[in-house]
């Protein structure tokens, strides 16, 4: 066994330091971080100036408040105003090494992002952390379900995989069924995908006659993406199909790494990677920062990319912190419970109730003859919204579904007031389906 | 005198050697007057040890001006 291969921890200096030592360790970046930006990025110059902010009010974490939030529109309007990346670089952009770019806030025109040599060593990093604590050593083979485009998504994973030392097998375009070959010729061990394309991988593997949970090595599945890695009836979905442990990670673009990652512990969370990013939950559409165990919205500060700096970021992703003692891996970073529990920003308001699509996929999921589904939201009148979730099954359980319908529509009406659903039967094969972020609710109320 | 980490705390022996091979690539990669094989790996060089020193909370510094 190489030496290291054993241990639980990829940076135990750091997982395991005292948290008054990490709270020390995390001002000592944001002051450093924050004078970088100020001293190189127009736009943050601009922002703190207007804010009447300098570097210098920093004395400790209890001044983070002074600092201004970002928003993704900010960045959005510095790209249209100086393009083609805005003028939030802190470098000249000839001295990047890796452009992605990731879908923009109005569709149009994506959010680009660029890293420098060591960003991008910087963004492996994160995930090396993720990788190794959820067991992932050098004899390992992993098998990355992505296709390699300038969307980031599994890039990182990869690089992480190649650090460890693990033998990396790259899926680029290839068909799921020829994915599922190579994970079953090559002896995989560790699948990355998303949630969605794990589930989909492993149906495609049944049509094929072949039984994931028997006829592959893999033991391992580390999911990002979306926010189903930590939904546990889809988890515990994929982990039946792949007879395999799934583990959740996310992060974002704007990062360009994952900020969290589960253990092997699985304690129903992720640990947030706090000595390289710092982490706050406010009250959403408020400047308050909420208490341990409240639900707000995730507000980042990254301590890794330096030519695009990312302060008090504000990601519309809803999250719950609590404290680290509730996993008992030892490690002192905090947890968000249930991962990336939805998007604060894609709430769906019919006939006054809030219908998540997280939440929706939650009870959808707790009926195994469900292969795919969709929300459709309509408008038939005014003040007459209606929402279907259409629904395929999986070959073989035809003779399920009109109970089916009649519970999942009662199901989804309890969990949402009493809120009516329709609930509507597809073809076979008729539902889209997603490799990588799945978006599965279409509302058609805007459109003419 | 003993040197100390980003929170004042006594680095190791080893961290301490880590350190000064930081320092020590930071000088190659500011030259200008080597082969393009060695200014470029040498920066690729660079960037795994700022991992390290960073990882480590040895240093932790922006380092583009010098290619990395």
């Amino acid at each position: 066994m190489p030496p290291g291969a054993d241990r639980e921890y990829w940076n135990p200096k750091n997982e395991l330091m005292p948290r008054a030592d990490l709270e020390r360790l995390q001002f000592v970046k944001l002051r450093r971080q924050v004078e970088w930006a100020y001293a190189r990025s127009p736009l943050y110059r601009r922002k703190f100036d207007a804010a009447k902010f300098h570097p210098d009010q920093l004395k400790s974490l209890a001044d983070l408040d002074r600092i201004p939030f970002l928003r993704r529109e900010e960045w959005m309007a510095s790209q249209e105003a100086h393009p083609l990346f805005g003028d939030i670089l802190a470098v000249p952009a000839d001295r990047a090494l890796r452009y992605h770019h990731t879908s923009g806030t109005s569709g149009r025109t994506p959010l680009r992002v660029l890293d420098g040599i060591k960003d991008w060593h910087w963004g492996a990093e994160c995930w090396a952390y993720g990788f190794w604590g959820f067991g992932v050593r050098p004899a390992d083979i992993v098998f990355l379900a992505f296709s390699y485009g300038s969307f980031i998504g599994f890039w990182g994973a990869h690089g992480a995989a190649e650090k460890i030392g693990a033998l990396v097998i790259p899926s680029g375009a290839m068909t799921s069924e020829a994915r599922v070959k190579q994970i079953v010729e090559i002896g995989a061990t560790t699948v990355c995908a998303t949630p969605t394309y794990a589930m989909r991988l492993a149906a495609v593997a049944s049509e094929m006659g072949i039984d994931l949970a028997k006829g592959s090595r893999v033991d391992k599945l580390i999911l990002s993406g979306e926010p189903a890695g930590s939904i546990p009836a889809t988890k515990r979905l994929i982990e039946e199909a792949w007879g395999a442990k799934a583990g959740d990670t996310a992060g974002m673009s704007e990062v360009g790494t994952i900020i969290m990652f589960e253990c092997r512990h699985q304690p129903g969370g992720a640990h947030i990677i706090e000595d390289h990013v710092l982490e706050e939950v406010v009250a959403p559409g408020s400047d308050r920062r909420v208490a341990y165990g409240e639900r707000g919205e995730r507000v980042v500060t990254s301590f890794g990319r330096g030519i695009l700096p990312l302060i008090r970021y504000r990601t519309a992703d809803m999250v719950e912190k609590v404290q680290a003692g509730e996993c008992r891996c030892g490690r002192t970073f905090d947890i968000y419970r249930g991962g990336i529990m939805g998007r604060w920003d894609d709430m769906k308001l019919v006939r006054g109730t809030n219908v998540y699509p997280r939440a929706v996929e939650v009870i959808v999921r707790e009926h195994p003859e469900i292969d795919e589904f969709q929300i459709l939201i309509t408008r038939e009148a005014p003040l007459q919204d209606e929402i279907t979730v259409s629904v395929e099954l999986k070959p073989g359980r035809e003779a399920a579904w009109p109970a089916l319908q009649r519970e999942l529509a009662g199901d989804l009406a309890q969990a949402h007031e009493g809120l009516r659903f329709h609930v509507a039967l597809a073809p076979p094969g008729s539902l889209p389906r997603f490799e990588l972020k799945a978006r599965r609710l279409i509302d058609r109320r805007g459109e003419a | 005198m003993a040197r100390e980490d980003l929170l004042g705390r006594p680095m190791t022996p080893d961290e301490g050697e880590l350190l000064d091979i930081y320092q020590h690539l930071k000088r190659m990669a500011a030259r200008d007057d080597l082969a393009p094989c060695v200014q470029s790996n040498a920066r690729i060089a660079l960037a795994a040890l700022w991992q390290i020193v960073t990882d480590l909370d040895l240093s932790y510094e922006q380092v583009y001006d010098l290619g990395v």
